[in-house]
């Protein structure tokens, strides 16, 4: 399955298994409507830590927030993190010492300071109902 | 790029964002129950009570107005123009103190040498830290050395930038320089703020410069030239090379294994640039960015020799192990040997005392010899050590990276506490001609102002603040006569926090 399709299939409505629930998640403070937002899902540390993805959205960049909802989320615990492609590079920039220039965050709007969240700082548990989570787009 | 690959670029999300360089991963700080902040000021505030020079490390509450300072002896004729010095002059807010000296926000010292005499403001950079924690009346953010409780994230290192070290005029600007995030743009007339320099910018380079470190010893050659170089706690260091009108020209990145995670000054010569990794470790348990590092008395000096065209690795020189904040000049005989000085300390525990200066306390930190090396091109050194404690070395800014004979240091005499001399050091046949303060002084950098272009000429002007009578002033030597003490003393009625480096912008 490809990105396209796979971002797309956030978007759509399935029948879903009875404990399936949906994740709203709302990224807030966005500085400017260029570009666009890359947005994963991630089920579980492991495939965190793999980067492997449980679903993709990308959605097109808004002053102020933007909210995704990914449908079919099966219980467990899951992790999202995002980044603002700010110039449509379809790239997430750095600087030559590796530190993002361009605008990114994670659920539960774990804190960056001075390194990255870990992931118990971002993750959150989907059982039997729906959830709702935010952060603010550290740039 | 596919959207594949955008998405696999996100891969580098987390470990990019722990390269928040050059600081060590400070994520648990501001978790810590301790106040050590509150503790250093609880034992600084004491201490001043016993110990009258550390009016010298109080914090300044805002800026100051223009006001004429009253002038002993005759300000030259041949000297106008503008004394810039940077220092950090807030330590302490709302009962937390920084535990490092190098911590504190960068303030403007702007001496103007005019007809109708010395006249005096001072304005803090309105970093956006700054602004924020002013007025907030408190600190809103960790240090690089101090765990701040309850800080707001700290997710790149110029939100924590205090441009406190050092200013250099860049074509019409003036820039204040921190040595771990961007240079901070002024307006030359106003000292406002215009906003961090993105070296990049409207260059090939992009925004793949923004943020890096840009250290505060940028070296100026005579044509205005600037080389400079940024590194970060995993060893890697960026390479500048800019136009005279602060344009970048050229940038490379060197992986060095280089783990000290201190790099303060570097040197250029005519054809290279030189980098001098300081036998230094870092305490992996402790994420203070400058107590957790450790001297390594086994581990050699590297100097790291950098074709300036090509800004990569040609040679490299392993020298005794030793610690250098700075250096004064370096330059290159025909035939290829190396020749630089260093004001060289036989371990760290000047950084420490730097430290414990903060909460009041004063050690007996080893203090620094001015040493001169030779690099031969077969790969052998030596070294001269020059009697007499020696920090802040400067050389007449038209000889920089070419043979200098003069070198100007402060030292100290009589005092234990910190510089209270003035030198000239001839490094041909090592004669000094030394002003002594006196230990009622700490006395700070000393630069040479000449418009002659020839050594021996022009004039040396410093600050040194007087703690009996609580207040700074700005000094003017002839450079062949220090000894016989200063032509022209300016005094302000105040103190000012002492500061870190200057430079000096004639009138037009």
């Amino acid at each position: 399955m490809n990105i396209l399709k796979l971002s797309a299939l956030s978007l759509s409505c399935f029948i879903l298994p009875i404990s399936a629930q949906t994740v709203q998640f709302n990224i807030e403070g966005i500085q400017h409507d260029k570009g666009k937002l890359y947005i994963q899902l991630f089920k579980g540390e492991n495939n965190f830590k793999k980067g492997e993805a449980h679903n993709v959205a990308i959605v097109n960049a808004k002053q102020g927030q933007v909210t995704v909802t990914f449908n079919d989320v099966e219980p467990g615990d899951y992790a999202i993190r995002y980044f603002h492609d700010e110039n449509s590079n379809q790239g997430f920039d750095n600087n030559m010492f590796g530190m993002p220039i361009e605008g990114y965050g994670f659920s539960n709007n774990a804190p960056v300071n001075f390194g990255p969240p870990s992931y118990q700082q971002m993750t959150f548990m989907v059982s039997n109902v729906a959830v709702i989570n935010s952060s603010t787009v550290n740039y | 790029m596919q959207r594949r690959e955008a998405l696999k670029s996100m891969l580098g999300l987390s470990a990019a964002a722990t390269a928040l360089s050059p600081f060590p991963a400070l994520a648990n700080l501001a978790s810590a129950n301790e106040d050590i902040m509150a503790q250093f000021a609880t034992s600084f505030d004491k201490a001043t009570h016993s110990n009258p020079n550390l009016i010298g490390l109080k914090s300044m509450s805002g800026d100051m107005p223009w006001q004429s300072l009253t002038v002993e002896g005759k300000l030259p004729k041949a000297l106008r123009g503008s004394f810039y010095r940077n220092g950090p002059a807030v330590h302490q807010r709302n009962g937390q103190r920084y535990t490092h000296l190098f911590e504190g926000d960068g303030m403007v010292q702007h001496f103007n040498f005019a007809d109708t005499g010395i006249q005096h403001r001072a304005k803090f950079v309105k970093t956006n830290k700054y602004k924020q924690e002013q007025a907030a009346d408190k600190f809103l953010f960790s240090g690089p050395n101090s765990k701040l409780p309850g800080s707001l994230p700290v997710n790149k290192t110029d939100i924590i930038n205090s441009a406190n070290t050092n200013i250099i005029p860049v074509n019409g600007e003036l820039w204040a320089l921190w040595e771990a995030g961007s240079a901070t743009a002024l307006d030359a007339s106003s000292l406002d703020a215009k906003g961090l320099v993105n070296l990049g910018e409207n260059t090939r380079y992009g925004n793949s410069l923004k943020g890096l470190a840009f250290s505060a010893h940028p070296k100026i050659e005579a044509d205005g030239t600037i080389w400079n170089f940024g590194s970060t706690i995993n060893g890697d260091i960026v390479l500048y090379h800019l136009n005279n009108r602060g344009v970048t020209q050229k940038v490379n990145l060197l992986k060095t294994n280089y783990r000290g995670g201190m790099l303060h000054d570097f040197l250029i010569t005519q054809k290279n640039i030189l980098i001098i990794l300081p036998s230094l470790d870092r305490d992996k348990a402790d994420e203070r960015l400058f107590s957790a590092i450790r001297f390594n008395k086994t581990l050699p000096m590297k100097v790291l020799v950098i074709d300036k065209n090509t800004l990569t690795l040609t040679r490299e020189y392993l020298l005794d192990a030793g610690f250098a904040f700075h250096f004064g000049n370096a330059w290159e005989d025909t035939d290829g040997t190396i020749r630089f000085d260093a004001s060289l300390y036989p371990d760290c525990e000047n950084l420490h005392h730097m430290s414990d200066l903060m909460r009041g306390k004063t050690s007996d930190a080893t203090p620094a010899n001015t040493v001169l090396y030779t690099l031969y091109k077969n790969g052998s050194t030596n070294k001269q050590i020059i009697p007499g404690i020696s920090e802040f070395p400067r050389v007449y800014e038209h000889l920089t990276g070419l043979r200098n004979e003069l070198l100007v240091t402060l030292s100290s005499i009589q005092s234990d506490v910190w510089s209270d001399s003035v030198r000239v050091i001839n490094v041909n046949n090592g004669k000094q001609d030394t002003f002594v303060y006196g230990e009622e002084f700490l006395v700070e950098e000393h630069l040479i102002v000449d418009y002659t272009q020839q050594e021996g000429n022009g004039y040396l002007v410093g600050t040194a603040l007087h703690v009996p009578s609580k207040r700074t002033c700005v000094n003017i030597f002839k450079v062949g006569h220090v000894s016989d003490g200063p032509v022209c003393r300016a005094w302000l009625p105040t103190a000012l926090p002492l500061g870190f480096h200057g430079n000096f912008l004639a009138a037009n």
